[in-house]
């Protein structure tokens, strides 16, 4: 096979895996998760060595086919209880069974792992694991890979979620009404941080970034498509996500550098998604009042993405934004943010006393973004050397590649200002 | 073309004793006759019902709980195809699988009132 088949073929593998998961789920209850898991792995290694020979014509519905015949062999494998063996257990069964290979019960059940990923008994930190891994079919090697963690620290994340869903007898469903606000909540913020990942990442594999950064988006379009699950801050997120996707290939120099807002090539951002953004965030407004920090985020990310150049920047509109924002929910990366604004806007004192009423520990692994900060506000008064001592704290502190590459860039240009 | 029911009569696999492995290759035919179908185009729905029945009947309602007939003969379920005639429906009922195991299939045709 060659190369761009290879990746069409590991794209297919991942949006299939997490859909076979996610109905044989439904049919055999999460008790089996780590059977069926492994099941559908097979079906997919079986599925290759068939395809080197001959490639089917529609490799989809292959895999559909593949999946109801692992199915019926799951029956003898696994332990099934008696409620769900007594269903199983005729040829007409297989009709109902059928029902669950339709596109709208495929959704249905992704959107139950969906939720089951993030229920509140699972531990936080393995929750994004859990889900690239079941619900999105990355491989524990992608996962490291994206998440910049060990296969091994990954696999043990995905181990432990799973005693959790075992021990803990957590339900394969969307939850009520009192549970349903919360839940989603925690949904929005697991897609939230798998886009972050992909977004922020240090990693130059471009491929891996985009992958995380479409199944977030893939995951939010999925769950605005239920009427009851549906949300304001769903739509929020959604449009925030577009529209930073869309600045994502102008963020990378050929080389792999990272370039900043204010260097990035407009005319490379994508606009159909900016385009998407902006209607997404128009629909948040039928579920006014409520509002969360997601509806802020994409109304300034609307704002940059839709200025034609850095300087016409409207940065009144998006300073206003933060401080509501910071009103609303209080948080250190807010006051980084809006001194950034204050230097943009020429407003060096104000920023200062921003930076001054936080400590750079509260950003914990994103200190540098306050050190950095700070350099910016020494240069803005003509202070190199103090910046100097900024930058270079901000460089020892940082971790991503990328990042860091970049502030030392920045670091060469001062020392020939000099 | 016109409407018709494929009711299916007949035991459960646990009931015939069947082995894991005997169900499996039995459920596999139903889920290559329904492909089949459905590749076709004919399939518009089915459902499948369990076994277990309950039945209101006469002038005092009077509630019951089945078996009302020999197990052979309770309904498994359904599929509604189309078809030009009941002779094709009894040709494509050839891919009924449970045949060779007492399993028998009755076909109706669906009454629709704004047809000519």
């Amino acid at each position: 096979m060659t190369k761009p088949n290879e990746e069409r073929v590991d794209h297919l593998f991942r949006q299939q895996y997490g859909k076979m998961v996610a109905i044989l789920i439904r049919i055999f209850g999460l008790a089996n998760l780590e059977l069926i898991e492994d099941a559908v792995q097979d079906t997919f290694i079986s599925a290759l060595k068939t395809w080197e020979k001959k490639p089917p014509d529609n490799p989809e519905a292959w895999l559909t086919t593949a999946a109801k015949n692992r199915t019926i062999d799951l029956l003898r494998k696994l332990k099934v209880d008696d409620q769900r063996l007594t269903k199983i257990n005729t040829g007409p069964s297989t009709i109902a069974l059928q029902e669950l290979f339709l596109d709208h019960e495929i959704e249905d059940s992704q959107l139950r792992m969906i939720f089951t990923a993030c229920h509140p008994l699972l531990t936080p930190v393995d929750q994004i694991s859990f889900a690239l891994k079941s619900i999105s079919g990355f491989t524990v090697k992608e996962i490291a890979s994206a998440l910049l963690l060990k296969e091994d620290t990954v696999k043990k994340r995905l181990t432990r979620t799973r005693q959790q869903i075992k021990s803990t007898n957590i339900s394969f469903e969307i939850p009520n009404k009192q549970d349903l606000t919360e839940r989603l909540e925690r949904v929005h913020q697991v897609i939230y941080l798998i886009f972050t990942e992909g977004f922020h990442s240090g990693k130059k594999d471009m491929l891996i970034r985009k992958d995380l950064c479409g199944e977030a988006i893939r995951l939010s379009k999925l769950i605005l498509k239920k009427p009851m699950v549906r949300s304001g801050n769903g739509y929020a997120l959604l449009s925030l996500m577009c529209v930073h996707a869309a600045r994502l290939d102008s963020k990378l120099s050929p080389t792999g550098e990272l370039i900043d807002l204010k260097h990035q090539d407009r005319s490379l951002w994508y606009k159909p998604l900016i385009d998407i953004g902006r209607a997404a965030l128009t629909n948040t407004e039928a579920y006014q009042p409520a509002v969360s920090s997601y509806h802020f985020e994409a109304a300034i990310a609307l704002v940059h993405a839709t200025s034609k150049t850095f300087e016409e920047t409207n940065w009144d509109f998006i300073f206003l934004n933060y401080q509501k924002m910071y009103e609303l929910y209080p948080n250190p990366f807010t006051i980084v943010n809006m001194a950034i604004v204050k230097l943009q806007q020429k407003q060096n004192q104000t920023a200062i006393e921003l930076l001054n009423s936080i400590k750079p520990e509260q950003l914990q692994q994103r200190e540098y973004l306050f050190y950095g900060t700070m350099a910016d506000y020494y240069l803005a008064i003509d202070n190199q050397a103090t910046a100097l001592v900024h930058l270079d704290t901000a460089i020892k502190c940082v971790s991503n590649e990328a990042e860091k590459n970049y502030l030392l860039k920045k670091r060469g240009k001062i020392k020939l200002s000099k | 073309m016109k409407d018709f029911m494929m009711i299916f009569l007949g035991e459960t696999y646990e009931e015939l004793g069947l082995t894991p492995e005997q169900t499996q290759e039995q459920m596999g035919k139903w889920f290559a006759w329904g492909n089949k179908m459905g590749a076709l185009g004919i399939l518009k729905e089915g459902h499948a019902l369990h076994a277990p029945t309950t039945r209101v009947v006469g002038a005092e309602r009077t509630v019951s709980d089945g078996p009302f007939v020999e197990s052979k003969e309770i309904i498994g379920g359904y599929y509604v195809v189309s078809a030009e005639s009941i002779e094709k429906v009894v040709e494509i009922a050839q891919d009924y699988p449970d045949y060779h195991l007492g399993g028998s299939v009755e076909i109706r045709e669906i009454i629709v009132f704004d047809q000519a």
